[in-house]
């Protein structure tokens, strides 16, 4: 490093001295170390004479880049979520990525925020109707139906093409396909279990419920995904809602609808789990490919 | 002494591409250079299949495309092509909630330019380049069709591509905006390849060194577009009155009608055709052998 004014090395505040010439270069090249730069500041904030040097050392190029990067910066929104996210360590050019997700946008989050708030009211209303309303269990059915449908659709609309307007650029584009679906859908899978597993301790059900759902919710969207790279995506969405839906019906006639939670099914679950993320792990060149055959 | 090989910049061979019963490409063999090569055809004519299935964005059933010597059916190379490719599709969709510059800022990291200061900078340049960094803060969906479309060719831009694919570029611009496109296009710096398809002839006969003309699946003409005139020449011809025997004709701003056919009368005064004179005779040649 230079000195930081003519005649003295390092970084100095000495009143009267002036900033070294290599030292305004540097700091207008924007290579002058941090408190360099600060002590240069300092001094150019009282110093007209060095302020005048300094703009014989800036190349008007560089100022004219600068300036239209800073305009770009600007124009792109940076919302509270994202400043606090990125302060937490979390790659700004992923958090660019879920911008372009869809069941990340509050609108989406709102809509599955009010289903799940109607299907609970009706469940805690129908268990205190008592003895006239539906039996206790049985009146969990409702919300053992559609909460882990609402993760799945979650899910299956972050990665689905009809809902991603610029779906063909990102195929013709050398980012990972396989990366960027899996961001969007683990982001837009813990984005919808929270509000589920909040509203899972709020239903009348046993307190292992929320507890209870994760395992199911992930079976199903990992069977989805991996469905996806054989059938298509929209097929495998409803293919394994399809999956859901008929043994929650199917137990809830016979008046045992927590069973879809219980051991059996977790176990059931759990080797779905495995399964689909093998058929992930073997076939995920499918998505980098794009839907399009 | 060394052998050089040459390999050109894209080469297809055989390909063939069906959607249900329709054949949309049909044995295609084409082999392209850099520079700008326009591919003329009219809607159906297989043109944006062809583009996509080069763009990696669409597979071929049969046949074989090679990219800078590269297999698109292998899937690092694949990638490598799209390192090296700028897509501007026919129907470009747009998350409409972006402002422009988020825009670009979202399609320059899925081409992989990941800092954020260099990403800042590429975001500007093709702002500029293509005149549209007043707008950056502007929502997409306050954009004009045309704003958009310039903004579909800014994204394209993105990387400074080598292989630059844009289908139907100049749809929905203004007669000035065409005019700037070409100048943008003429001045590209490092010389890519470049393949726009259009349906207009005076696009390719402005800029395009090299013109492929695609009806019905297969590949028509390949030459320059003075060659694809030069292909009219002695079928155009002027007269005061309309001719029914030619394939097609128009009354000129002179008050003359002007004729394209096979056989023109005796007699008939014949006229220099043009880029477009010469694709509309090929085009109704193929239509009705």
């Amino acid at each position: 490093m230079t000195s930081a004014y003519s005649g003295q090395p390092g970084p100095a505040t000495t009143p009267g001295a002036h900033a070294g010439a290599s030292m305004l270069a540097d700091y207008a090249a924007g290579t002058a170390d941090t408190v360099t730069a600060w002590s240069v500041e300092s001094h150019l904030a009282a110093c007209g004479g060095c302020r005048q040097r300094l703009s014989t050392y800036a190349e008007p190029e560089r100022l004219a880049r600068n300036r239209s990067v800073l305009l770009v910066r600007a124009a792109l929104p940076d919302g509270r979520a994202s400043r606090v996210l990125r302060r937490r360590g979390v790659p700004d050019h992923l958090l660019r990525l879920l911008a372009a997700t869809p069941s990340l946008r509050r609108s989406w989050l709102l809509a599955v925020i009010g289903v799940l708030a109607v299907v609970t009211v009706e469940t805690v209303l129908a268990e205190q109707a008592g003895p006239g309303g539906p039996p206790g269990p049985r009146g969990l059915m409702p919300f053992l139906l559609v909460a882990p449908l609402l993760i799945l659709a979650s899910v299956a609309v972050a990665f689905m093409p009809a809902f991603d307007p610029a779906h063909r650029l990102a195929v013709a584009a050398p980012f990972s396909g396989l990366t960027l679906l899996l961001a969007r859908a683990v982001s837009a899978l813990i984005a919808a279990l929270i509000p589920v597993i909040c509203a899972a301790f709020v239903v009348p059900g046993p307190p292992w419920l929320p507890a209870a759902l994760l395992l199911p919710s992930l079976a199903l969207c990992a069977t989805a995904l991996a469905a996806a790279t054989v059938v298509g995506p929209v097929a495998a969405a409803l293919g394994s809602g399809i999956l859901w839906v008929l043994p929650v019906v199917a137990l809830a006639v016979t008046h045992l609808p927590l069973e879809v939670v219980q051991w059996h099914a977790q176990y059931a679950c759990a080797v779905a789990l495995l399964v689909a993320s093998l058929v992930l792990f073997l076939r995920h060149h499918r998505f980098e490919l794009g839907w399009n055959r | 002494m060394t052998l050089e090989v040459h390999t050109a910049a894209v080469q297809v061979r055989g390909l063939s591409r069906r959607y249900g019963s329709t054949r949309a490409l049909d044995n295609v063999d084409l082999t392209v250079e850099r520079g700008v090569t326009g591919l003329l055809g009219p809607n159906g004519a297989g043109k944006t299949t062809l583009l996509s299935i080069l763009a990696t964005v669409s597979e071929p059933d049969s046949g074989e495309v090679s990219v800078f010597g590269l297999d698109p059916r292998d899937k690092d190379e694949r990638v490598a092509i799209r390192r090296r490719l700028g897509y501007l599709p026919q129907e470009l969709g747009y998350h409409r909630h972006f402002t422009v510059a988020a825009f670009l800022d979202y399609i320059a990291i899925l081409k992989e330019i990941v800092d954020r200061r260099q990403r800042g900078e590429e975001v500007a340049r093709v702002l500029a380049a293509t005149g549209l960094d007043s707008y950056a803060r502007k929502r997409i969906r306050a954009l004009s069709g045309g704003m958009r479309q310039r903004l579909g060719i800014a994204q394209a831009l993105l990387g400074r591509p080598d292989l630059l694919i844009l289908d139907e570029p100049t749809a929905g611009l203004d007669p000035e905006q065409r005019l700037r496109f070409r100048e943008l296009v003429s001045n590209l710096p490092g010389d890519p390849v470049i393949m726009l398809s259009t349906h207009q002839a005076d696009d390719v006969a402005a800029i395009c060194p090299n013109v492929i003309v695609l009806l019905q699946g297969q590949v028509r003409f390949v030459g320059t577009p003075a060659e694809l005139a030069d292909t009219a020449t002695g079928h155009v011809w002027a007269a005061s009155v309309r001719y029914t025997g030619a394939h097609l004709s128009w009354r000129g701003p002179d008050n003359l009608w002007r004729h394209i056919g096979e056989c023109p009368p005796a007699g008939a005064q014949i006229v220099a055709p043009t880029v477009e004179d010469g694709y509309l005779l090929l085009s109704q040649r193929v239509a009705a052998p």
